[in-house]
């Protein structure tokens, strides 16, 4: 097996309660490095709840998960050192508001690896060239576009150079002509290697970057394969009609 | 009645009750510094993941919240001496008092001014590893900080005034120097006026300052 096809995070059985509620009921999941998956599904079918177990924003309820063979699981994992390895991009940017663009994107290296000034800003700017922003280093967020805070949320996420990266709906909050400028960086870093779980609706980008599509319904992967077999050949009904509700299968 | 004012023997003794005014500021100040540390400290404890550490924050802010100011000041000056052993001061007994009660109460405005930075902001800062004090420090503090700034400077009205109830146990701030003098000169009524009138002219500017910052750093969202 070569270094590629190394499984970097592994899923067995998550399931996450909300209370009574079960929004994660069983999932596994294994994703290779350097695969691009992209995760669709109706609102409530769990996608982002999955997602935020990955980096343990929300604590899992049954299940282990592995980050590189390690588990990050249970009542002793380190936190803080499993989430610098795992970079997350949110729907709503949540970029920091009392900082800059550089600083928000300086912030993780300086506060969290404790890197010196000048080597954080020279890397920062090279994020932002790379999410081409570099002439909005010195902008607020207030002073930004949405698509242009989503760049540099990436960019913020990029700066701690994680292992995986996980995208939850990061273009659902932004006006349709700033969708592109988003998916063009995503679909950069795809080709740059990166490990990336995108859970989206933009199913065109799915179907041109991801190497794997999951479709979740009810807390659970109904249905996984290659994205042209799950966009136009889904074998799971469920699937077809989702599908067809976002207008993509058009007959 | 027929009473005949005396203001100018009220007004001979200013200089006097002014002496007391150096204490009164000094008093603030301090008491001030004492919740400002105090308060964040507390307020910090009642986010702690455990119980054993919110628990103790919480009923230090219920006690100093649900007991009346001047049962507290008296308390810290005779009872503590006698259960503790350390006899402290009048100054620094109602300093104590001061400061402990500023600080229940402040611990309340940071944790209302924390509570009101979006949970989207924490989620940020623990996405990039940052832990729990971290995020604090760096993340949710420095925009908590504007919506706390009204607050504290209405909080540093009341303290300026309730320096006042510290003249229970014969601390020598204004209000002590009014009832050394009223008894002195036996004309209590113009000496409680004119300190009444002082405190008003010292109070009022900081009132308006405090609706001021209030208008000033009102969130718009």
């Amino acid at each position: 097996m070569s270094v590629q096809t190394l499984p970097i995070l592994r899923v067995e059985g998550l399931i996450k309660r909300y209370g009574t509620l079960e929004v994660l009921r069983g999932v596994d999941l294994t994703v290779r490095r350097g695969e691009v998956v992209v995760i669709i599904g109706p609102s409530g079918s769990g996608k982002s709840s999955l997602l935020k177990c990955l980096n343990r924003l929300e604590e899992p309820s049954g299940g282990r998960i592995f980050l590189d063979d390690s588990e990050i699981t249970g009542k002793h994992a380190d936190l803080p050192r499993i989430r610098r390895k795992v970079g997350m991009v949110f729907q709503h940017f949540n970029l920091f508001p009392h900082m800059t663009a550089i600083e928000n994107v300086m912030e993780g290296p300086r506060t969290v690896l404790g890197l010196g000034r000048a080597e954080a800003e020279a890397s920062a700017r090279d994020l932002l060239a790379k999410v081409s922003l570099a002439d909005k280093a010195q902008a607020s967020p207030a002073q930004l576009s949405g698509g242009q805070q989503q760049r540099v949320a990436i960019a913020r996420a990029l700066a701690m150079n994680p292992d995986v990266m996980l995208f939850d709906e990061v273009t659902s909050a932004l006006d349709p002509e700033l969708v592109g400028e988003v998916l063009t960086v995503m679909k950069r870093l795809a080709d740059e290697g990166m490990t990336m779980l995108v859970v989206t609706h933009e199913m065109s980008f799915g179907r041109q970057v991801a190497d794997r599509a999951l479709m979740m319904d009810q807390g659970m992967i109904i249905e996984e394969g290659a994205p042209e077999q799950i966009f136009t050949q889904a074998q799971h009904e469920r699937t077809r009609r989702f599908l067809r509700q976002l207008a993509w299968v058009a007959s | 009645m027929n009473y005949t004012w005396r203001f100018d023997v009220a007004l001979q003794s200013l200089p006097q009750l002014l002496e007391g005014l150096g204490l009164t500021c000094l008093l603030t100040v301090l008491a001030m510094a004492i919740g400002l540390v105090v308060g964040l400290i507390i307020a910090v404890m009642r986010f702690s993941r455990w119980k054993a550490i919110r628990l103790p924050a919480y009923a230090f802010t219920e006690v100093f919240r649900t007991t009346p100011l001047l049962v507290q000041v008296i308390w810290v000056f005779t009872v503590l001496p006698l259960t503790v052993g350390i006899t402290l001061s009048p100054f620094f007994s109602g300093l104590v008092a001061l400061g402990l009660n500023v600080a229940a109460f402040m611990s309340e405005v940071y944790r209302a001014g924390i509570s009101s930075v979006a949970a989207g902001q924490t989620h940020a800062a623990f996405a990039l590893g940052m832990t729990r004090l971290q995020a604090l420090r760096r993340i949710i503090l420095p925009q908590a900080v504007l919506r706390m700034v009204p607050p504290m400077a209405a909080m540093w009205v009341a303290l300026f005034k309730d320096t006042s109830i510290l003249a229970a146990i014969g601390v020598a701030e204004m209000m002590t120097q009014a009832r050394v003098l009223a008894s002195e000169t036996y004309r209590p009524m113009e000496i409680y006026t004119l300190v009444a009138v002082v405190y008003f002219l010292l109070t009022y500017p900081q009132s308006l300052a405090v609706n001021w910052l209030f208008s000033r750093f009102r969130v718009k969202e």
